[in-house]
């Protein structure tokens, strides 16, 4: 199962109620985290990827598993992750990243991780990442990457904080890599 | 972008309720602004007591079981819905003083306008949809 932090059952109910309760719903996500929304209705694939591009925030993806639809819409607040400055010094392409063969840090949420990252990419969710820095060595080279460079950049910050000496921040991220993808998700 | 969407309710059948208010509810759940102005037969449709009984086109009865079998919500509860979401209703005067109504026949929370008032919404609204 793929982790969100809210699930909204919205099975048995027809168009338009799926996209009513979803927008009811988002109130109590709070920016960053991920909302399921479980739903039987066939056309909820198409109406909540649209419902989501049109109030800004961001599809990740659907799983279908025995007739129902299990959706993951990350909340955003597209003006203010655009707003945001990026602070990080150490930058790199993700050219540069792919072809150093470094460790390359997936800092998003796990249900993004799922819907496709790059072969081989670590997975730590930025929330998660002060508890499990010692999942990786202080020493060695480390591409931190996001969807859009934003959360990468704090990651980066932390890292080195925590006395980590070789690490980069991937720009521009997910949204501008168009290389293969491995997926946790059929 | 418009963030206005303007709907003109002008038939009264139940087919015709769903029509507006399926495509408000999900326009106001998309975060746009929503008016719908209810005009002739379109006043049925926030009618306190015919709301409730809006007819199938004649030969189209059958599909009552489809509507129960989908779980489509009723057009009261859409209704409601919509004002909760921020729909704003506007009733026709003109077609009010024909058919000898007045606000208390309707929905509590609408307001009555003419004409002018639903084209001073819809002006920079897009789309404008007509039922």
């Amino acid at each position: 199962m793929i982790h969100s932090d809210v699930q909204l059952d919205a099975k048995g109910l027809a168009c338009p109620m799926p996209i009513v309760k979803t927008k009811k719903a988002m109130q109590t996500v709070e920016e960053g985290q991920v909302l399921e929304v479980q739903a039987t209705d066939k056309g909820s694939k198409a109406d909540l990827a649209a419902w989501a591009k049109t109030v800004g925030h961001q599809y990740i993806g659907t799983i279908e598993e025995d007739g129902v639809l299990f959706h993951y819409i990350r909340k955003c607040n597209l003006e203010v992750s655009a707003a945001v400055e990026k602070t990080f010094e150490n930058t790199a392409t993700i050219e540069e990243a792919l072809s150093s063969n470094a460790t390359i840090l997936d800092v998003r949420e796990t249900a993004e991780y799922a819907f496709g990252h790059i072969p081989g990419a670590k997975s730590i969710p930025m929330g998660e990442l002060e508890n499990r820095m010692n999942e990786l060595n202080k020493e060695e080279t480390i591409y931190v990457i996001c969807r859009t460079g934003t959360r990468s950049d704090l990651a980066a910050g932390q890292l080195t904080q925590a006395g980590f000496t070789n690490i980069y921040n991937v720009l521009p991220g997910m949204s501008g890599y168009e290389g293969e993808l491995e997926k946790e998700v059929k | 972008m418009s963030n206005k969407v303007a709907i003109i309710a002008a038939n009264g059948g139940l087919f015709d309720a769903y029509k507006v208010f399926n495509i408000a509810t999900a326009a106001a759940a998309s975060e746009k602004e929503v008016q719908i102005f209810f005009t002739f037969e379109g006043l049925n449709l926030i009618h306190k007591q015919g709301m409730y009984a809006l007819e199938m086109p004649a030969g189209k009865e059958h599909f009552a079981e489809g509507f129960k079998n989908a779980q489509v919500p009723t057009i009261p509860q859409l209704v409601e819905m919509a004002q909760d979401l921020g729909v704003k209703f506007i009733a026709c005067q003109m077609t009010m003083d024909v058919m000898g109504l007045t606000k208390e026949d309707f929905v509590d929370g609408i307001d009555v306008g003419g004409a002018v008032t639903f084209l001073e919404f819809a002006k920079d609204a897009a789309p404008t949809l007509t039922f």
